[in-house]
């Protein structure tokens, strides 16, 4: 029985925040980009223009991400997120653009930076 | 690849497993292990398994439920953390009308257009954009739906993972795994940047986040990151396209 509790919870609480405050309020933003792109054509010069939007956020979002880091990242230097990331960008040109090998090599960096600035603190 | 199965036509059911293939080729795992730590943040606010593995079944957004879990670490009233969800969120606007053009089919109603577009996010949208252009246009969805749900899924579960690794996890481990989403989208983007409008868009919004950030708080800067950088871009684009022509 307190299997079962420990998975599914003791009340409605946990769901019902998450649905009404977590849920809806970012569903929000799919459901009228849906409403607002109906009649458009994948190849319309308003779409460029939505493309760019797009992907200048995303970049957005990554550089916040790294300059403004929440969490375990938080302990880690500036530079070396900043390190890191450019250590796999070389990584995946070097590879001939593998995402994979590109990943991995900016992981290794930041966890191997990770240990030495975490271990002399 | 796509060329030899060219000769037969694909079907629906063979389009769900290369989509689903590919997505666990890298980019399920990558989504999936950088939304462990949300996993870890809803066990420490006391929440159960199945609302954290809800939360990325439902808000589908990393960035998201981290403001979602975090703030009710920390105490923040439940009306304010969706108004800092609403605003975390707000990419989805341009990323869902830049996709579904790409996905719509005569005969979609509204709910099943939504039901799909629930399935966008930075992940599935980057790699979303950079292979269905290339496809017919009757084979996108069935490959998109395998790919987002094989994302989905292996994320649900990672999710659950992190539910029950909470506290274990080393310090440098920890931040390996919330450094996987700016590395894996930086790489993203990049390999993703076709044209000029790409470039110059990827160039600000990394330029201009952390300055926006300083200059307007953090509640607005990438709303106002998108919209400049991305006029910008598309006016570099357009002069160069008009220069061309």
């Amino acid at each position: 029985m307190s299997g079962l509790e420990a998975i599914v919870g003791a009340g409605l609480a946990p769901y019902l925040a998450l649905i009404l405050f977590g849920f809806l309020p970012s569903e929000v933003w799919r459901v009228l980009g849906v409403v607002l792109s109906r009649g458009l054509d994948e190849n319309s010069e308003i779409l460029v223009f939505v493309r760019a939007v797009a992907t200048t956020l995303l970049a957005a979002v990554v550089a916040k991400l790294l300059v403004f880091p929440t969490g375990a990242l938080a302990l880690v230097p500036l530079a070396a997120r900043l390190g890191a990331v450019a250590f796999g960008l070389a990584a995946f040109w070097l590879t001939r653009r593998s995402l994979v090998l590109g990943v991995l090599a900016g992981e290794v960096f930041l966890i191997a930076a990770a240990t030495i600035a975490l271990d002399g603190s | 690849m796509a060329e030899g199965e060219a000769a037969a036509p694909a079907t629906t059911r063979r389009l769900v497993l290369r989509g689903a293939r590919d997505a666990l080729a890298l980019p399920a795992w990558v989504v999936g292990f950088a939304l462990v730590g949300v996993g870890s943040l809803a066990q420490d606010v006391g929440h159960p398994l199945g609302a954290a593995m809800l939360s990325t079944l439902l808000i589908w957004a990393g960035p998201a439920q981290v403001v979602f879990y975090g703030s009710l670490a920390a105490g923040v009233a439940l009306p304010l953390i969706a108004a800092a969800i609403c605003l975390s969120s707000i990419r989805f606007l341009p990323m869902t009308i830049a996709l579904m053009p790409l996905l719509r089919r005569p005969g979609q109603g509204l709910l099943a257009q939504i039901a799909i577009a629930h399935y966008i996010a930075v992940t599935v949208w980057v790699e979303s954009l950079r292979r269905l252009p290339r496809m017919p246009a009757e084979e996108r969805l069935p490959y998109y739906l395998g790919f987002a749900n094989a994302c989905l899924v292996t994320t649900t579960a990672l999710t659950g993972v992190g539910w029950f690794l909470s506290g274990t996890l080393p310090a440098p481990l920890a931040s390996g795994l919330l450094f996987i989403t700016p590395v894996y989208f930086t790489l993203a983007l990049a390999a993703g940047a076709r044209t000029a409008v790409d470039v110059v868009a990827i160039v600000l919004g990394f330029a201009l986040a952390p300055a926006f950030g300083h200059l307007v708080g953090r509640d607005f800067d990438l709303l106002l990151t998108g919209l400049v950088g991305g006029t910008i871009a598309y006016l570099v684009g357009r002069a160069r396209r008009r220069r061309g022509a």
